[in-house]
């Protein structure tokens, strides 16, 4: 009994900077922003109790419904696309090929740029007139077939105006978002090494093809893995601030690159409405959260874990 | 075709993944590719139509004037000292992350106190908070420590752990034998001996895996660093090529595109070298739940 | 013990050592002699350049106070992140915009009785500029560099057009004449040369209504975003998107170069008429030679008015780089000493000589202007004695009005509303945060009244009253 008592304050102990640290940088602020979320607040006020005056008003800021239509549609483009780039990577690069050092540090390459850095980059790449996506893509043209003078079929692709119009600027960022699976492929891969091989084995004599293969064993062995990237796609995606920011802070053309999180750093530190930020804030912990218990409720039925 | 593959099926068909591997590599490396292309074009040269893949006169020089950029102009050498900052940051957060999270995931792991579960839970729903959520009251808690201003806002947080990692590390502490441990109590050993010279040994890919992690989350933070450093000199690279974009009005992107790639360059070097240990890390530590 | 032991140990050391040296790193220094005044300026490069002179010029002069000049992007926030934090500069370089959302949260430091301890008067200053720096009857801020806007036009594009160069549209609809008349497109109908283009640069977005009469707010409690006037500036830079087509102007505006470059749409012959300010000629003179050379080829006059309204002749926007002392800034007498001497007319020449702008002062030294390499620097010294010049709006909700405004801008250019609709929206949106905006403030003040007459004594004796 003794010896159980002294582990047990040995564990407090050897727990006790994340009791720190949890308490300091996560429970604190998690209720202080419930209660600012009640306030008039900024960086050089002390809090005023405003009651639910923060979230009357956002349910009728038109700008509040904008960027989370926003987030959610690129959350809704990004993330399927992420899931699917990355495990497509990481299913070729289980295979036993020679350099697949390399092949695993260039595709990795992107996640380990400065997003910022990325994000200059692209917006020039991006460019409607100057950059240089559209002007690989202004070689996809056909001179066509003359007949009577007539070019027939003839066609020159115009890359759209990315950034510039608001119809193509969302795309763009989430064809961009491709370019930062790194991570996720990584831990796909990770996953794939686990998968036993003796499956492969005895699925290659049944006479399995590669599709069946991967569909049979690979996915259903990797599901856990799939649910896991899936839970932080939807954790950072929600999130997405460095890459529209840096390209557009004012989320233009005509605010189709608004992103929640930008209201909420402009709301906090250039409106001076920190407490109307704490509100959208708390907002976004709900969506998260129920979209995750969404994630794990639904998967419930098509993730397999090994031991149960 | 039962009973496996001809030879010759699987050789052609390694062919066929190398051809696919080949052009998604190219896909994935064009960004980077322009980046250094611009980084090695006369300022002139970059914004050229059609654009030029390979520079007419390459400007190695480039990469050093990116190092004294603006010191003409008002003494100050932005770009190493950013360097300096980022690593020095990037030091201390890898240091305090790899040990205080070890710490608090072997807790977690293999010792037995109340509430443990039920503590570890919240811990897993805490990686849900979005850091918008607490970015105000955590300035607030700064600002109240007089810590504007300063690096500490931005490693000392590393040293009270992160849920991701003592996760992380939590799943890998328990693939080890607790039989290890047993044997050991019964020699005698204190908790912290078993934790230092037999799990912490044992747990170095795992650890890797952290430290890579959190160096990454360092190395590109830039909200963080945009909200708690105030002066040129104390700005990390992030913040610093932000800089470089929006001080003139005009974009230097030759300028600019040259310290990026000296931003990028020795991450990929680690990465390289270790992604061995950090893939095998991962995968050894089972993220599956 | 064996070797690998001290591993722990050591790690910790080199962590101590390393934080230890951070520390250092983010000290500022404090050496020991005269008082350090820190001062966060925004500009680099030569505008930077040239503060560094002044700042120079002042350590020199005398022995008490040192200014340390450091160079701070995104200053604006910077500032109030640092006042929040209790440990600002003694002098921030802002924008002249920034000043009503500062004094309405109590972070500046009232100048009044600086200002008569060393007999700096509104009546030595061009009003305007002066102006700009007050709030509710406080001085809050003194000029650092001032700026007013023109229409710039380039001749030779004129004479191509079969213009006479010598004769620059007068009125609204002169320009828009002259406009048509230069735009020339390429044989796919996309445009190659525009005659007039209002989004570039697009920095006064917010100021259009201005050129027709129209005001944002009325000063007290009301929005005016879609005052008549407003709406018949904003439908005027929509027929403009009329004229070009909006797919082809979105394109042309797209393939514009970087402004400070050479392939700066005005610079590089692109744009023959651009509303611009008097640091153009610096950009012109660096990356435009065929605008210099062989002849001048290009001129600033007062941006044109709408025909039925002369009474609108020579309206420029005014606007100035400001020098404000933050509440709770460590040396206030000495930061003074230093933005009294930018003031003198010695400091503020060798500033405005460097940064080629004109001066806020009413006494120049006739030097100045002929020392003065813009040819049009009586024009801009002149503009903002009219009784036409504007600056920006000083309303506490300004940062989040001039998104809304910039938003607005956006849709009507692309043609997604009308003017009529783009303005109503912003005018339902800004009214309603005015509103709570002056609510709030006005309890925040009654707290702040309520909260003991020791406070608000301690309050007004720093406001030098």
């Amino acid at each position: 009994m003794k010896a159980r008592k002294t582990e047990a304050w040995t564990a407090v102990l050897f727990a006790s900077p994340w009791i720190i640290g949890f308490s300091v940088f996560l429970l604190y602020p998690l209720l202080a922003s419930i209660y600012y979320s009640f306030c008039d607040y900024s960086v050089l006020r002390s809090p005023v109790w405003i009651g639910l005056a923060n979230y009357r008003d956002l349910i009728k800021d038109e700008v509040f419904w904008k960027t989370l239509w926003n987030t959610g549609l690129y959350a809704m483009m990004a993330l399927p696309l992420g899931v699917l780039v990355a495990f497509a990577l990481a299913l070729m690069l289980n295979a036993k090929i020679r350099g697949l050092t390399i092949y695993r540090t260039i595709f990795f390459l992107p996640s380990l740029v400065p997003q910022v850095a990325l994000s200059v980059l692209w917006l020039w790449i991006f460019n409607g007139e100057y950059g240089i996506l559209n002007n690989a893509l202004g070689f996809l043209h056909f001179g066509g077939i003359p007949i009577m003078g007539h070019h027939f079929l003839a066609f020159q692709f115009h890359g759209p105006n990315w950034l510039g119009d608001p119809s193509w600027s969302k795309p763009a960022l989430v064809l961009l978002s491709a370019w930062g699976v790194g991570n996720a492929m990584v831990i796909y891969l990770a996953g794939l090494q686990d998968v036993p091989q003796s499956l492969y084995e005895a699925a290659d004599l049944d006479g399995a093809g590669w599709w069946a293969k991967t569909r049979n064993i690979t996915i259903p062995m990797l599901s856990p893995v799939i649910l896991f990237n899936l839970i932080m796609g939807i954790i950072g995606t929600l999130q997405v601030f460095a890459v529209p920011y840096v390209m557009s802070p004012s989320g233009s053309p005509a605010r189709s690159i608004y992103f929640y999180t930008m209201y909420i750093f402009d709301n906090a530190f250039m409106y001076q409405k920190m407490g109307y930020a704490c509100a959208m804030g708390w907002i976004m912990f709900v969506i998260i959260l129920l979209l995750t218990l969404g994630a794990i409720k639904l998967s419930d039925r098509h993730v397999h874990y090994e031991n149960s | 075709m039962p009973g496996g593959k001809s030879k010759g099926t699987s050789q052609r068909n390694a062919w066929v993944l190398h051809i696919a591997l080949v052009a998604l590599s190219f896909l994935f490396l064009f960004p980077l590719l322009w980046m250094i292309s611009t980084a090695l074009k006369v300022e002139a040269e970059t914004m050229r139509q059609p654009p030029t893949w390979i520079p007419t006169d390459f400007q190695w020089v480039n990469f050093a004037k990116a190092f004294t950029y603006g010191r003409a102009e008002l003494g100050y050498i932005p770009f190493l000292i950013y360097g300096r900052n980022t690593l020095i940051l990037c030091a201390l957060t890898v240091a305090g992350a790899v040990l205080s999270n070890a710490i608090v995931a072997y807790a977690f792991a293999r010792m037995r106190w109340p509430g443990r579960d039920l503590f570890f839970a919240i811990t897993l729903a805490t990686m849900m908070v979005p850091f918008p959520v607490t970015m105000v009251p955590v300035y607030g808690l700064f600002r109240s420590l007089g810590w504007i201003g300063t690096f500490r806002p931005l490693w000392v947080p590393a040293w009270f752990g992160s849920a991701f990692s003592i996760f992380l590390l939590r799943q890998f502490f328990r693939t080890l034998p607790f039989e290890l441990s047993e044997a050991a109590r019964i020699d005698g050993c204190s908790e912290w001996q078993i934790f230092r010279q037999i799990i912490l040994p044992l747990s170095k890919p795992a650890l890797a895996v952290v430290a890579l992690f959190t160096f990454m989350g360092t190395w590109n933070d830039f909200l963080q660093p945009l909200i708690y450093l105030q002066y040129q000199h104390t700005f990390t690279l992030s913040v610093g090529l932000q800089a470089f974009q929006t001080q003139h009005g005009g974009t230097q992107w030759s300028m600019l595109m040259a310290a990026a790639t000296m931003v990028v360059a020795p991450v990929i070097a680690i990465f390289f070298f270790a992604q061995k240990q950090f893939i095998q890390g991962i995968a050894v530590t089972g993220l599956k739940g | 013990m064996r070797f690998k032991d001290l591993t722990l140990p050591l790690v910790f050391i080199v962590c101590i050592v390393v934080a230890w040296y951070s520390e250092l790193l983010t000290r500022p220094p404090k050496p020991d002699g005269p008082v350090h005044v820190s001062y966060w300026e925004k500009w680099t490069g030569f505008e930077g350049s040239a503060m560094r002179a002044v700042v120079d010029a002042f350590n020199a002069s005398q022995a008490d106070v040192h200014v340390d000049l450091l160079t701070v992007s995104n200053i604006e926030r910077k500032t109030l992140f640092a006042i929040s934090g209790g440990n600002p500069p003694d002098i921030a370089g802002l924008f002249g915009p920034n000043l009503a959302e500062y004094v309405d949260d109590n972070a500046l430091r009232p100048l009044d009785s600086y200002c008569r301890q060393y007999s700096i008067q509104r009546s030595q200053y061009v009003p305007i500029f002066y102006d700009i720096g007050t709030y509710d009857g406080h001085v809050y801020s003194l000029p650092s560099t001032p700026a007013c806007t023109a229409l710039h036009y380039n001749k030779q594009m004129f004479r191509a057009a079969g213009l006479n160069a010598e004769h620059p549209p007068q009125t609204i609809e002169e320009l828009d004449e002259a406009a048509a008349k230069i735009t020339t497109r390429k044989p796919d109908g996309s445009i190659d040369h525009a005659g007039f283009l209002p989004a570039d640069p697009g920095w006064w977005a917010w100021s259009w209504g201005y050129l027709f009469g129209g005001r944002l707010w009325d000063g007290k409690s009301r929005i005016t975003a879609n005052s008549p006037e407003n709406v018949r500036a904003f439908a005027w830079i929509q027929s403009y998107s009329d004229r070009y087509g909006s797919k082809e102007l979105s394109k042309f505006e797209s393939g514009l170069g970087q402004f400070s470059s050479p392939q700066n749409p005005f610079l590089s012959n692109k744009v023959a008429m651009e509303l611009q300010g008097v640091w153009m000629y610096n950009f012109i003179h660096q990356y435009s030679p065929q605008l210099e050379k062989p002849v001048l080829n290009w001129a600033a006059v007062p941006f044109p008015h709408p025909a039925n309204r002369p009474d609108l002749a020579n309206l420029t926007i005014a606007d100035e780089d400001i020098l404000v002392i933050p509440r709770g800034a460590q040396h206030p007498d000495a930061a003074f000493k230093f933005i009294a001497f930018v003031q003198s007319q010695k400091g503020m020449e060798m500033l405005c000589m460097g940064q080629k702008k004109e001066s806020p002062l009413l006494s120049v030294t006739p030097a100045f202007y002929k020392q003065h390499p813009n040819p049009f620097i009586h024009l801009f010294a002149d503009m903002p004695k009219s009784k036409n010049v504007i600056s920006a709006p000083k309303i506490g909700i300004w940062p989040e009005y001039q998104d809304e405004l910039k938003n607005a801008y956006d849709l009507i250019e692309r043609k997604e509303r009308t003017a009529q609709q783009a303005l109503d929206y912003v005018q339902a949106r800004m009214q309603p945060k005015w509103d709570q905006y002056l609510e709030r403030l006005k309890s925040r003040r009654e707290t702040a009244r309520a909260e003991g007459a020791l406070a608000k004594n301690h309050a007004l004796s720093g406001a030098g009253q």
